[in-house]
Order: C-alpha cells, then sequence, then structure tokens
C-alpha cells in the first residue's frame, strides 16, 4: 500500500460526512455518476471507497480480487471532490481528494496483484511501451491524419507552435477530422505551427488514470525533456486529457515544463477576440456544452468554449441543470469505457444526453475526444434525437472551410 | 463469498428485493463500518437496499423468523457511531434507495415521501413547487429523512410537522399512523396526529429506529418565502441576548419564517471569514416571508427591539447580512455549506447541548469553562486544534440547542481520536449532569441518555420494546445502560 500511503492525509482529512454520494440541490441533480447508475451501494461512491481505503490502511481488511471491481467503478471525474469542496485556507490545496486515493488504490493493487487487473488495462498499458500510445496503434498513425495536409513537422521547420493531438484523435477514424479541422481553423488564422507526427509522444494521462504510476512518472519525465529541447513556447493540446496532464500533472515534476500549455479552446477563443477569426456561415441549432471534466472541474476552462459558442451566428447555447462545475461525467472517464465492457460508462453518457434533451436541445457540443466517443456511442444505442459535436465541428462550418 | 455465507438467508433475500440489491462480500459491507462519526461501527454480513415499504416488511419478517439482528441505516450521517447491532452476524438495511417523493398535497400542506429519501433533495423536490420543510438544523445533504426523524426530530424542530409515519415493526407488521385512510384517523384528506386516539407517532420520533423502520412519512410543508432580510446585531453581554432571544420568541414563536441564531465571540470568523474576527455576542435575525412590505415590517421590529435591549449595528455587520441575504444562505435557502465549514477545520470534538432557556446563563459559562479546560490540556498534550466556535438557537420557545465544537488537525493521529473520543463522552456525561438532554438518539448518545432514565421509564420503554420486538432484533444495541432490554438473538447468520 505504498502509493496509498502517500494520501494518508486524504484519507483520515475525509470526515466521511457521505455528501460526496447524497448532495441534491437545484444545480447538482446528483454527486457520483456511478452510484446514481448502478445498483447504489456505498463502495460505489467516495465514502464507501474512502472507507474501504482506510480499512486497508489499519490492516482491518485486506485486498481481495473484489477490491480491482471497487477501485475501477470510478470515472474519476472529480464532483465528488467539487461538492466536498474542503480546502486548506493558507495553501488553497484540497485537504481531502477521492480521486487520488483511488488511483493511489490502482497503482497499489497494480503493481501488489497485477493478476487481479482486467486484461484491457494491461493491454494499455504493453501498448505504450510498444507503441507509445495506449491503443495497440503503430507510431505512424500519428502522421498518417496529416497526410495531404502540408503540416510542417516541427524537426524539420522549427516553430513557436507545437499542436499536439494526442493518442486518441489520430487512432480513431471517427476522431481523424478533429485534427484535420483543428489545422485548417490554424491557418484560417494564419497560425504558424507544427505538429511532432509520429515522434510525438503519449502524455501520460491514460497509463496514470488507470494506475501505471511508475509508467506515467517515467513518460512525464522523458516527454519533460522532450518538449523543452524543441524550443517551443506554446504547446496547444486537442485532448483534454492532454491538457489536465501536461498543464496540471507535469507541473508537479522535478524538472519543470517550459512552454505555457492551452488547450485548442482556450487558444481559439483568444483568436476570436483578436477578430483573427470571422464567422461567415449561418447554422441554427440550439446547443448545450458538455464540460469535460479534465478541461472544466479539473483545469478551470469554463469560459472559453462558451465564449466560442456564443461567437457562431444562429448557435444558441442553452445551459442544463448540471453545468460547469457541476457537471455529470459522460461516463468514460477513468477507464471506464473498459470496466463492465462499457456498459456502465454508456449508461451514463445516456443520462447525460437527457439531461441536455430536458432542456431543449438539438445537440450536445463537447471538446474531448473521450466524451464525444462515449456520447456518441450513447446517442447511437438509444432512440435520443440528439446530435454530439466536437466545437471545431461547428467553428470549422462557422468559418466556411472547403465549402 | 456469497457460498460462505448461509445460502438460505442470501437466497430468500435475493427474493424480496433481487440480487443486485445484495452485497454479501467482505470489502462491500465494509464500506459500510463507519459512519460520519469516530465511534465507528460493525461490519454487516450482508447489506440490503429495499425499495419499497413491503420489501422491508418481508426483510424484517424474515430477520425476525431468523433472530438476525438488523441495523438500519440511512445517510449514515450520525455523530456518535451507528447502532453496532450484534457483530458478527448482523444485516444492514440501507434505507437510501427509498428516496421517492410520493405526493405533494398543496391544499393540505403536506408532502408524502419515502424515509430514505436525503433532506436536500426533499427539499429541493417540494422547492420545485414552492413549498419547503422546516428543518432548520438538519444538515441537509447527508442525513435521511428516516435518519432524522428517529435520531434527531425529536428535539430538533422538525418533530411538530412530522404527521404521519408508515412504520415496519419487528415482527414485519406494517403500520401507519397519524391521520389518513389506514391510520387511527380513518378518513381521507384528514393529517391530523392529535385526533382519533392516542398519538402513536410521537412513539418513533425519536426512538433510535429501535422500535420499527420508519419507511414513509406524510410532513407538514410551508409556502416557500421568497422575500429574506437579515439583521446582525453584536452584543457586549450573554445575559443581553439572551434577553433579545426571548423577546424576539414572544413574538414569533413558532417561528418557522423567524429564526434566530446566537454565536459566541470569535465564532463568526469560521462561518464568514472574510468579515474578520468579531469579539462580542452576535445575534442573527433571518426573517422570511412572501412579500416587500411584509419583511420590511418584521425587519423594522426586530431591529428596534435590539436597539432597545442593547444591541449594536455597524456598517461590518450590515455588510455581513447583506451577504446572507444574497445568497440566500438562511434556512429556506437550503443550500447550507456549514458541512464544507466543519470539514475544512479539522478532526471535530462535537460538543452539543440542549438546554432549558431558564437558567440557561450559569449552565452555560459551566459547559464553556469544561471545554476551555480540556483544550488546555489538549494544548499540553500537543495536540493541535484548527478552531472553535460557540453557537446556539431556540429550537421552540422554552429550549436553546447548540453546540460549543472544537475541531483537532491531525485526523490520522490515533492519540487524538482517542482524546477526542473521550472529549465528546465526558462532555455528554457532564452536560447531562448540568441538565442538558442532546437530540442525538443514536450510539454513544442513546446509551448515555437511557443511563439517566428513571425506573419508570425504563419499565416503560423495556415493556413497549419487548412486547414489539421480543427477538430484540431491531438496533438490540440501543437504549442499553441497563442490560439488553429484550431477549439477546439467539442465531447467527452461519458462516
Amino acid at each position: 500500500m505504498k502509493e496509498l500511503s502517500k494520501v494518508r492525509n486524504f484519507v483520515y482529512n475525509c470526515r466521511k460526512c457521505g455528501l460526496c454520494g447524497n448532495k441534491v440541490s437545484a444545480k447538482v441533480p446528483y454527486v457520483c455518476p456511478v452510484r446514481e447508475h448502478t445498483e447504489g451501494f456505498e463502495h460505489f461512491y467516495s465514502k464507501g471507497k474512502i472507507t474501504i481505503a482506510q480499512g486497508l490502511l489499519e490492516g482491518q481488511i485486506v485486498p481481495s480480487p473484489e477490491l480491482t471491481e471497487i477501485i475501477y467503478s470510478c470515472s474519476l471525474c472529480g464532483n465528488c471532490l467539487t461538492q466536498c469542496g474542503i480546502i486548506d485556507q493558507d495553501s488553497e490545496l484540497p485537504l481531502t481528494d477521492p480521486p487520488q486515493i483511488v488511483e493511489a488504490m490502482r497503482a497499489d493493487l497494480l503493481r501488489e496483484h497485477p493478476e487481479w487487473i482486467a486484461p484491457a488495462y494491461h493491454a494499455m498499458i504493453t501498448s505504450t511501451s510498444q507503441y507509445d500510445n495506449p491503443w495497440g496503434l503503430p507510431r505512424v498513425t500519428k502522421e498518417r491524419w496529416a497526410k495531404g495536409l502540408s503540416v510542417p513537422n516541427i524537426q524539420e521547420h522549427p516553430s513557436d507552435i507545437l499542436l499536439f493531438t494526442g493518442c486518441t484523435i489520430p487512432s480513431n477514424p471517427v476522431l481523424i477530422p478533429r485534427a484535420q479541422k483543428a489545422v485548417a481553423i490554424l491557418n484560417k488564422a494564419n497560425v504558424v505551427f507544427a505538429i511532432l507526427g509520429k515522434d510525438e509522444p503519449c502524455c501520460g494521462s491514460v497509463q496514470r488514470r488507470v494506475g501505471a504510476f511508475d509508467l506515467a512518472y517515467e513518460m512525464r519525465a522523458r516527454n519533460i525533456t522532450t518538449f523543452n529541447n524543441l524550443g517551443v513556447s506554446t504547446i496547444v493540446t486537442l485532448c483534454a486529457g492532454c491538457y489536465h496532464t501536461l498543464k496540471v500533472d507535469y507541473q508537479k515534476a522535478d524538472i519543470p515544463l517550459k512552454p505555457k500549455v492551452y488547450h485548442l479552446v482556450d487558444f481559439l477563443s483568444q483568436l476570436i477576440t483578436q477578430h483573427k477569426l470571422v464567422f461567415t456561415h449561418t447554422q441554427n441549432l440550439k446547443v448545450s456544452y458538455h464540460d469535460p471534466c479534465h478541461l472544466g472541474r479539473h483545469s478551470g476552462i469554463f469560459d472559453p468554449p462558451r465564449d466560442i459558442l456564443n461567437a457562431l451566428p444562429g448557435i444558441t447555447l442553452v445551459e442544463r441543470r448540471a453545468t460547469r462545475e457541476n457537471t455529470i461525467c459522460c461516463g468514460a472517464g477513468g477507464g471506464m469505457r473498459i470496466f463492465t465492457n462499457g456498459t456502465l460508462a454508456e449508461k451514463i453518457g445516456k443520462a447525460s444526453l437527457e439531461d441536455a434533451i430536458a432542456v431543449g436541445t438539438q445537440a450536445v457540443v463537447t471538446a474531448c475526444p473521450f466524451c464525444e466517443l462515449n456520447l456518441t456511442t450513447a446517442a447511437g444505442h438509444s432512440d435520443y434525437k440528439i446530435s454530439i459535436y466536437d466545437i471545431l465541428d461547428l467553428v470549422h462550418t462557422a468559418l466556411g472551410i472547403g465549402q | 463469498m456469497k457460498k460462505a455465507l448461509n445460502q438460505k438467508i442470501y437466497k430468500a433475500l435475493s427474493e424480496i428485493v433481487g440480487e443486485n440489491y445484495i452485497a454479501a462480500t467482505p470489502l462491500t459491507t465494509f464500506a459500510y463500518f463507519q459512519d460520519a462519526s469516530i465511534f465507528g461501527g460493525t461490519q454487516a454480513e450482508m447489506v440490503v437496499r429495499p425499495g419499497s415499504t413491503e420489501e422491508v416488511s418481508k426483510i424484517v419478517a424474515l430477520a425476525n423468523q431468523h433472530r438476525i439482528p438488523l441495523i438500519v441505516r440511512g445517510g449514515g450521517a450520525s455523530i456518535y457511531g451507528q447502532p453496532k447491532g450484534s457483530p458478527g452476524s448482523n444485516l444492514l438495511i440501507d434505507m437510501t434507495r427509498m428516496n421517492k417523493v410520493l405526493t405533494i398535497n398543496p391544499e393540505s400542506f403536506t408532502v408524502t415521501t419515502q424515509c430514505g429519501i436525503i433532506m436536500g433533495k426533499l427539499q429541493y423536490e417540494c422547492r420545485k413547487e414552492g413549498f419547503y420543510i422546516f428543518a432548520p438544523f438538519a444538515p441537509l445533504h447527508i442525513v435521511s429523512l428516516g435518519g432524522w426523524i428517529a435520531g434527531a426530530a425529536g428535539a430538533a424542530g422538525l418533530w411538530r410537522d412530522i404527521i404521519s409515519l408508515t412504520i415496519v415493526l419487528p415482527d414485519g407488521t406494517i403500520v401507519k399512523t397519524g391521520g389518513g385512510p389506514g391510520t387511527n384517523i380513518h378518513q381521507s384528506l384528514f393529517y391530523n396526529r392529535n385526533l382519533g386516539g392516542p398519538d402513536f407517532t410521537g412513539l418513533f420520533i425519536g426512538d433510535g429506529g429501535s422500535f420499527g423502520i420508519k419507511t414513509e412519512a406524510t410532513v407538514r410543508i410551508t409556502k416557500f418565502p421568497t422575500v429574506m432580510r437579515v439583521s446582525i446585531f453584536e452584543f457586549n453581554e450573554l445575559s443581553k441576548v439572551l434577553a433579545m432571544v426571548k423577546c424576539h420568541l414572544e413574538r414569533v414563536d413558532p417561528h418557522p419564517f423567524d429564526p434566530i441564531m446566537v454565536f459566541g465571540p470569535g465564532a463568526m470568523k469560521n462561518f464568514m471569514p472574510e468579515f474578520g474576527e468579531i469579539n462580542s455576542f452576535i445575534a442573527q435575525g433571518i426573517m422570511q416571508g412572501h412579500t416587500e412590505k411584509e419583511m420590511d415590517a418584521k425587519h423594522e421590529v426586530f431591529n428596534a427591539l435590539a436597539v432597545e435591549l442593547g444591541g449594536t449595528r455597524t456598517p461590518m455587520l450590515d455588510a455581513m447580512a447583506e451577504v446572507m441575504t444574497s445568497s440566500t444562505s438562511g434556512e429556506s435557502g437550503m443550500e447550507m455549506d456549514w458541512l464544507k465549514l466543519f470539514n475544512v477545520l479539522g478532526l471535530p470534538a462535537w460538543l452539543p447541548f440542549t438546554l432549558p432557556r431558564e437558567g440557561f446563563l450559569d449552565v452555560y459559562n459551566k459547559l464553556i469553562a469544561w471545554r476551555n479546560a480540556r483544550l488546555e490540556e489538549a494544548h499540553k498534550r500537543g495536540f493541535e486544534y484548527g478552531g472553535t466556535w460557540e453557537f446556539f438557537t431556540p429550537s421552540d420557545s422554552s429550549t436553546l440547542i447548540g453546540e460549543i465544537d472544537s475541531f483537532f488537525k491531525d485526523a490520522g493521529n490515533p492519540e487524538v481520536v482517542s482524546f477526542v473520543q473521550t472529549m465528546m463522552r465526558d462532555f455528554q456525561e457532564y452536560a447531562h449532569q448540568l441538565g442538558s438532554i442532546d437530540v442525538y438518539n443514536q450510539g454513544l448518545m442513546s446509551n448515555l441518555h437511557a443511563l439517566y432514565w428513571p425506573d419508570g421509564f425504563k419499565h416503560l420503554y423495556t415493556t413497549i420494546k419487548a412486547s414489539l420486538d421480543p427477538n430484540n432484533i431491531l438496533n438490540p444495541d440501543l437504549w442499553t445502560s441497563q442490560k439488553h432490554p429484550g431477549r439477546r438473538p439467539r442465531r447467527k447468520i452461519k458462516k
């Protein structure tokens, strides 16, 4: 229990009051999507998980295979942390942090009892060692999407700005257009940038979330050296998970990451303010924005995507009951697409769509490939008449690119 | 693991609630080990999550037949420890799946709901219809209605508004009290528990859950007040604040729309740190109503009274009042973020009291002195505390309810935990001797209350308990200063 011991204070600073599983208010329909969409026993939400952590630390209980099911039934969305909200008044840091406790338990279990962990998680870790991405795809996948787009590679054409696509978008045919549209939008705004292509490393977000701490730390150290040596001043990410990892997790390393990190929504929002993007096409659509956990709750990026949507002609943005920091996770976080073969993730995704439909929206817009995929899957397995977009889709159309 | 347990019981429970709603593995049941207290609990052998009164009835009948001790859990928010039952053989009933509001009746001003509902959700559902429940002291987002009725409502304001209960008795019988078809007032639409015979509703309020399991309740609701004013005055003497409380109560009791709260010197900095420290007693009048005109009148009367009794109003206090008004953090605002305030400060040594208003000053000063002596001892032992506060408020015209809590750092230090446990236990012993009888009818506190029961009351309790629960299966360790009031369960769940 080496990693759990490191977050011991988080375990003991939790008062076990249960707000993390029970709060309901005008803006909080529920806190924990896992508790809400399972049979609801206490081990499904933070209070029960932390009670178990305390029991493990004190030797009252011992790890067993069922611990795997308990600690992987968490999307690490952090809504429990937001609603609990106990912050040290001096350091302004949380006094307890359920997602960190869960991640620590995953790390210990992976080290001490790897045989209990689902093969799919092991496959992600093995793939990372072999291909430097968690999805088992060859390295060239990361440059195939750019074929024919004349996107400069930073090693041949040094640039001040690195567009970091991440592993998920280039690996999935459904998501590849996001990267291509990002290039088109940046070109439209005359932004000079470059990519790393097949040499782009995995950021290590997925590995950390599933508990492969050693691997994630190794990747972080290597990547910081790589990024610092590139000589770029700015990294722009397409993926919310990559953004949070580079922006927040990398700051905890011994050697800090030098370039500034932006998510594309933040970057585009600034381009719009600077009048570098002019929208010419109207899309008559009533939409709600789904805040990805990594981008919103974990990183505080709430306004830029809304500013973008409000700037697009014909788009009407409607807020759902739970929005911004109270947003209910799409269901795909924390490796949940693997847990129960994705059925729970999909159930949570459907509930998210129902929330959007309840306020009369025709489409859900997000800015994270994991959210987009899970919500699209959920919509596809339902009768809901609602579309899922990445925000880049709407920006791309509004700019009239290719029309 | 399921195979190692008594398969017969497991199978029977599966047939009642469905297999998905039983947890019977060591880790899943351990998740229920602790409530919000530092007094720990007992690991149940199985946990079930029923969805209806009928399911609860069948579970209880089964447990009664096999003499399996039952622990009933709502939000798990007790601060004195959940019942420990009979370690090694408990069946824990998690009531929080029973969280549906059944009807809101705007004509009779009532809500009927399942009792596993968390009160924050209940308030939200009522508020959507333009109503709210008067439950000023409930930590709304963590306590269930059933837990509040059994564990705390007895002295905390809500008891007056509970007008009907559906109870599953320890043999599985379903009984409804207090108004409506099937009750002692067998008339549709009647909600008045005092008519038509003895008030059996009261029997189950504050019983700690030992007489029966509350599955549904009808509770009085009040039209949601949409206008609020807050007045804050400082007083340099406690006696003057008490005079203010008395005069206020003479005008407004019962006072669902006009609570008054008193804070001790320095306490407010914990609640509203942006305003710094105030070293005098603070009286907050929270006035709520339906029109601006009405509120202006109430505000004027309250302010005149406070000034007449020696209260002082300053621009800073007015600014504080303004913040409270605009943030709707009054009783009806229901968002009460007090939990964050508690939790940030550290490991709580809860020192709650309920005292008669008459003679309050003397006892209160003794309690404060006791608390301070214990803090001095903590200091000598090197235990750091993150803060203290004192506050009280009327729960009815004759009673003041409050707390003089302290919060300790280093919650992971077993010596600190042990010190706090002892401090809480000793305080209640001392407070009882001085005339306090606190609101919590749970764990440690229920046993302490029972220590002071006179023989006549013990006889009454024991007779009722033995009659309703001859096998003593329901929360068997509550109210047990005397030896167990009923017989011990004979059979454990076999492994």
